[in-house]
């Protein structure tokens, strides 16, 4: 899968390239805005790796104007300020994850995993946790290889889980995930609905983290 | 010098007094002295009236014709060695030496001023005398009349000067209000117009200072930035290589397992400096905004959760949704070292409980852990900066730089908080409990 990397530092983006390539992807380096910009005119990746202090040009602007051409294009952002304001910013400017520095290349991959199965581009659509696994294509459900029945929203809930294993999803992360705005969310929907999940899956797997939300993994 | 102003006045009237009093008496002696000429004249007028009178001889007369000068003016007409004239107040012998000129003489139990001088034929004498007392009073009635108002004049003159002080003083009194009333961290220059020229100077000073200041405050705040920026990128540049290394090592590795301890742990003490760095009260530029702590609380424990979830332990959130006013970010730190630090001493399979509550006076955060919990003698030396429990030999082995409480106390005090430590409701171990007053029920409104 081609990524586009936009890093102006050189030995975080070399390690990058390298660790991203051990993972099957194929990666362009650029080092400025300017450069990332007519890379994506000539040929547009799959995916973006775009960090926000860049030498030329802001990120967040290098985002706003690939954005006018390309609405949908995946944006990861990375930035090594902190600050709350600077997430809501990335986040406001149209990008679909964010991720500051100093991150885990376990969780720079989860991320990257999550925006290619939105693509739906993936070769492998399966997510697979344990004795449990879950293709996103067929919506296939299988513990130990035995396929189990879910409902719509159990499945939903499950891959949107599954989906953030070891991020502890809260009910009202979940509740936008399974209802549409607007929709009638009974108060304990999300309960009911682990409930029953829980009981066709293996003792244990959804942990609950109470006062906050549910977990995987 | 308790006030300028109560300076002036009392120095000032003090200075006005004294050139009073001295050219008071200073006048009073040349008054005196020229009444005293004043009065000889007169006698001289008077001596050469009665010696126009024709002489009859020995029919003492009294001149007093008021009651009320009685006696105050005396005269004997001598010739030839005998009296011819005299006014009743007088002895017969005479009253002053047949000598010309002015004579002060006792008689009649009082003190004159005699004049004595010769009549037209130069036989005999002419003795005029005027009460020295009454001449005396006379003259100090004239004297006394003209001070008083002068005298009176002086707490008037008091009364004018504070206020003119006072009205003079006023760009002085304004450009303290102005200078009190500006908020802690409001370094926007002050206003000069209308101010006089003596405080131009000192208001163009101050002004320079401020810039000087919000300029400084400027680079400190842009050097936690950019130092964030500076640590952070080779930190993760160590990450990335460890990652790769460890991929192509391909087998579980001691060195690299402590080769990435020890980056992570550069890692978290870079990241709590930094924190302690911008939470510091006079650095920080506190951006309150309403939020609900409960909501922050569940979302920082969902952040951690990874780390708690390593160690096989119970996180749990009670409580309810409490809004509050607060910095999003300094809540957000404090929560994570709170939570970390719960999480870091608590051994494997313990348990972590926090609440949030809303109450009468506010918002209380408590955060308890089942760990060894601390002595009651450490709870206050725990804030101190790079201070640990235990020295850096910690019981729990954990690896910390002793930062994590000094900044949630940071914090605390940005908000006003009361932060205590206690033993938590567990068999044993700590509580931090943090009580956040409602901006309502907060002293200071600055930060509201």
């Amino acid at each position: 899968m081609p990524v586009l990397l936009v890093e102006d530092d050189r030995d975080l983006a070399g390690g990058l390239k390298h660790a991203l390539q051990n993972e099957g992807f194929a990666v362009n380096h650029v080092t400025t805005g300017g450069a990332a910009l007519a890379a994506i005119e000539a040929d547009v990746p799959d995916m973006i790796i775009l960090d926000i202090g860049l030498p030329d040009m802001d990120g967040l602007t290098v985002l706003k104007r690939l954005r006018v051409v390309h609405p949908a294009l995946p944006v990861l952002l990375l930035t090594a300020r902190s600050s709350l304001d600077d997430k809501v910013a990335g986040l406001d400017s149209g990008a679909d994850d964010y991720l500051s520095k100093p991150f885990d290349m376990g969780e720079l991959l989860a991320r990257l995993r999550v925006l290619q199965r939105r693509l739906g581009t993936v070769k492998s659509n399966d997510i697979s946790i344990g004795t449990l696994s879950l293709d996103t294509a067929t919506r296939a459900v299988c513990v130990d290889g035995d396929p189990i029945e879910l409902s719509r929203r159990e499945y939903m809930l499950l891959k949107a889980l599954m989906e953030n294993a070891g991020r502890v999803q809260t009910r009202e992360a979940l509740e936008t995930k399974l209802y549409s705005w607007g929709e009638e969310v009974a108060s304990n929907a999300i309960e009911v609905h682990i409930h029953n999940l829980r009981k066709k899956l293996v003792p244990g797997f959804i942990k609950t983290v109470r006062g906050v939300g549910y977990v995987v993994g | 010098m308790k006030s300028i102003r109560t300076f002036l006045v009392v120095v000032l009237l003090a200075t006005i007094t004294l050139i009073v009093f001295i050219s008071a008496l200073r006048g009073y002696r040349s008054s005196m002295q020229q009444t005293e000429l004043l009065f000889d004249v007169q006698l001289q007028d008077i001596a050469e009236l009665l010696d126009e009178l024709p002489v009859e001889p020995m029919a003492p007369i009294d001149v007093q014709a008021e009651p009320a000068r009685e006696g105050a003016i005396a005269f004997q007409i001598w010739n030839a060695g005998f009296l011819r004239q005299r006014s009743a107040n007088t002895p017969d012998t005479p009253i002053a030496p047949f000598e010309l000129g002015y004579h002060d003489t006792n008689f009649s139990n009082h003190r004159w001023r005699v004049l004595a001088r010769q009549d037209g034929k130069g036989e005999g004498w002419i003795l005029v005398a005027e009460r020295a007392d009454i001449r005396f009073r006379l003259a100090e009635d004239v004297i006394l009349k003209a001070v008083t108002p002068i005298i009176f004049g002086m707490p008037i003159a008091g009364l004018l000067i504070w206020f003119v002080v006072g009205y003079g003083m006023k760009p002085l009194r304004r450009l303290a209000g102005e200078l009190s009333g500006k908020a802690s961290d409001d370094l926007s220059p002050l206003s000069d117009d209308r101010s006089p020229a003596e405080l131009t100077q000192v208001i163009q000073s101050t002004n320079d200072l401020l810039t000087r200041l919000a300029a400084s405050f400027e680079r400190e705040k842009r050097f936690a930035a950019d130092a964030a920026h500076e640590l952070r990128t080779p930190i993760s540049v160590l990450k990335i290589h460890l990652h790769n290394l460890a991929h192509d090592l391909s087998s579980d590795n001691q060195n690299v397992a402590r080769l990435s301890d020890g980056i992570e742990r550069m890692n978290h003490l870079v990241e709590q400096i930094l924190a302690l760095y911008r939470v510091t009260p006079d650095q920080f530029m506190a951006n309150f905004t309403s939020l609900d702590l409960y909501e922050l609380a569940r979302d920082v424990i969902g952040e951690s959760y990874p780390a708690f979830a390593a160690k096989d332990q119970t996180v749990e959130l009670t409580g309810s949704s409490s809004p509050m006013v607060g910095d999003r970010f300094a809540l957000q730190t404090l929560l994570q070292n709170l939570l970390s630090n719960a999480g870091k001493y608590t051994p494997n399979g313990g348990e972590v409980l926090i609440t949030v509550e809303p109450n009468a006076q506010g918002t209380t955060l408590t955060v308890e852990d089942s760990g060894p919990g601390i002595e009651p003698e450490e709870y206050e030396r725990v804030f101190e900066r790079f201070y640990r429990v235990g020295g850096d030999r910690h019981a729990s082995g954990q690896p910390g730089c002793g930062l994590g409480l000094a900044i949630v106390r940071h914090i605390a005090q940005l908000h006003e908080a009361q932060i205590t430590l206690q033993p938590s409701s567990f068999e044993h171990g700590l509580m931090v409990r943090v009580d956040f007053k409602s901006s309502a029920s907060r002293v200071n409104p600055d930060h509201a």
